[in-house]
């Protein structure tokens, strides 16, 4: 190998994107939900890059989808240039998903705990709540079917990682341990990508665990910035791969130009 | 029939299942005519959904809400959908997408129940130990989610074309979810974008949607959709949704806007005209139909 390039300068957004587009492969059958800029845009990179078999059926419906640019919506036809086939949700959709046709599903959470489960329904007492939140969509039933999970959170912080969720409107791990495999559901949560840290979780206890942290970031940064105890493994903890200059073109001017990426960061 | 008349056949006190996803073909010009002829204690069935509810609410019309999300998805949450489930004011009846599909279906199929591992494990279920029971197959004791009928009495959605008799297009047939609350309906109201001849429908039968037995009332509301969007023909209007969003920051910028733009206008022309009529609308405008 040669002397490694200089790190092109990049943005969190643009780092977390390049992080989550390098677990995806041809094999990668996804769709997306709302507001799932973060998603979109790796699926799009992924496929624009090293990873032109894969599949992703924009806001769940337009399957391989080609925008030239995104839109104020992931759930919106703003999206749908260049699909192959506009699918029908009862018909197509969720029989996609059942049968595992569709094997890969990214969420985020207003709320996320140790095992990756996470709350987009109320923040308080359910009855009562002090934040009513939109409410899970489609999430309870996709963590259920999905087997690949990824999850993003853009506010890595106690308020949104926590010791007990208010409310499990989406099931990764569960309780942990061997729980998913006891209720019969596939796969689980493969990653968490944040914008500190990337983490993904202990092999037996299916907890979090720090996989790589990102520039600048320290591991007591990330603890202090989350409600529970993160893992640690047992090597090294490695700085997050920073985009090559390939995925930051590709992103910036193909992927997302008029960048509504960063609406995910307000 | 009018959208008047149509209006007219929901009863106060009735479910009522409103069409469309998120941003996308909401039946709004009929939900408006239901907050104008003050329809009462509606339980409202809207699986994703944002502004048709956020409007109900808004207006009163809505007592209890059974859904999977409502938002302004990028826009923002649905601002006075979140005050009434905080309040109390509106019970909310919360179940994911799949369970609600299931539900819908149970009660069109006429079966007690349907089975999904759609939910399990999480809190959802626990939420409705009545509606969406936790079982094991007897045989081979694996779990899953039982999902009991939910019968709607009354379902509105928006569409392409219908002819006289009350065949109903939608084209392309991107139905969102709407064909299961038309099954599970006892009544359907469909609001469309133009009547066409029936003739056309016999040319081409592949594209029917809706036979005239399934639908009960049909009207002409051309932009029926507006503010959401009916793909491929109207986008929906972002500068409505930010104008809705930030005057309801105030209830005294609302109240102005409410009378202005939503409850005031007499007829449906004359609500397409409080945002800016022809011009706004040609910029929402997409393919040819």
């Amino acid at each position: 190998m040669s002397a490694a390039a200089p790190v092109p300068a990049h943005t969190v957004d643009e780092l977390m994107i390049a992080t989550l587009a390098r677990e995806f492969d041809d094999s990668t059958r996804a769709f997306n939900g709302a507001v799932s800029y973060i998603p979109v845009c790796a699926y799009l990179l992924a496929r624009r890059t090293h990873a032109p078999g894969l599949v992703w059926a924009a806001s769940s419906i337009a399957i391989d989808a080609d925008p030239v640019q995104l839109g104020e919506s992931t759930l919106s036809d703003s999206i749908w240039g260049g699909a192959t086939m506009l699918s029908n949700s009862p018909f197509d959709f969720w029989a996609y998903a059942q049968g595992m046709r569709y094997n890969t599903f990214a969420f985020r959470g207003a709320q996320i705990d140790r095992y990756g489960n996470v709350n987009n329904s109320v923040i308080g007492p359910y009855a009562r709540p002090r934040v009513r939140l939109p409410g899970g969509g489609g999430m309870a039933d996709l963590s259920c079917m999905i087997p690949n999970i990824y999850l993003w959170s853009t506010t890595h912080d106690r308020k949104t990682f926590v010791p007990r969720l208010d409310f499990r409107s989406g099931i990764g791990w569960g309780d942990g341990g061997g729980h998913r495999e006891r209720l019969g559901l596939p796969g689980g949560p493969r990653l968490c990508i944040t914008n500190l840290c990337v983490m993904d979780f202990h092999a037996e206890l299916k907890a979090m665990r720090l996989k790589s942290l990102h520039q600048g970031v320290t591991v007591g940064a990330v603890q202090d910035a989350t409600g529970f105890e993160v893992l640690l493994p047992e090597t090294e903890i490695p700085q997050t791969v920073p985009p090559d200059a390939e995925q930051l073109r590709v992103l910036r001017e193909q992927v997302d130009p008029t960048a509504m990426r960063l609406r995910e960061f307000r | 029939m009018t959208i008047e008349q149509a209006a007219a056949l929901v009863p106060d006190g009735s479910t009522v299942a409103i069409g469309g996803l998120s941003m996308n073909c909401s039946p709004m010009a009929m939900v408006r005519e239901l907050i104008r002829q003050g329809r009462r204690d509606l339980r409202v069935v809207a699986i994703v959904n944002g502004m048709a509810v956020d409007w109900l609410i808004a207006a009163g019309c809505l007592r209890r809400l059974v859904t999977a999300l409502i938002s302004f998805e990028g826009l923002g949450l649905a601002p006075h959908f979140r005050r009434a489930a905080e309040s109390g004011a509106v019970e909310v009846e919360e179940y994911s997408e799949y369970l609600l599909i299931a539900r819908l279906r149970a009660a069109a199929t006429r079966v007690p129940f349907i089975p999904t591992k759609a939910g399990l494990g999480t809190d959802i279920i626990g939420l409705h130990p009545e509606t969406t029971r936790l079982e094991a197959d007897p045989v081979t004791g694996e779990a899953y989610v039982a999902c009991t009928p939910l019968p709607v009495d009354v379902a509105i959605v928006h569409a392409h074309a219908a002819d006289e008799h009350g065949n109903v297009r939608v084209d392309p047939k991107l139905i969102w979810m709407d064909n299961e609350i038309v099954n599970a309906a006892q009544t359907t109201i469909v609001t469309v974008e133009r009547i066409v001849p029936h003739h056309t429908f016999v040319a081409t039968p592949e594209r029917t949607t809706y036979p005239r037995f399934v639908v009960t009332a049909v009207a002409e509301a051309p932009w029926g959709a507006y503010p959401t969007s009916c793909f491929p023909q109207y986008a929906h209007d972002a500068q409505f949704y930010a104008d809705y969003t930030q005057a309801a920051r105030d209830e005294a910028a609302f109240g102005r806007f409410w009378r202005e733009r939503v409850a005031g206008p007499q007829t449906h022309c004359a609500f397409l005209e409080a945002s800016g009529g022809q011009a706004a609308l040609m910029r929402l405008r997409r393919g040819a139909p």
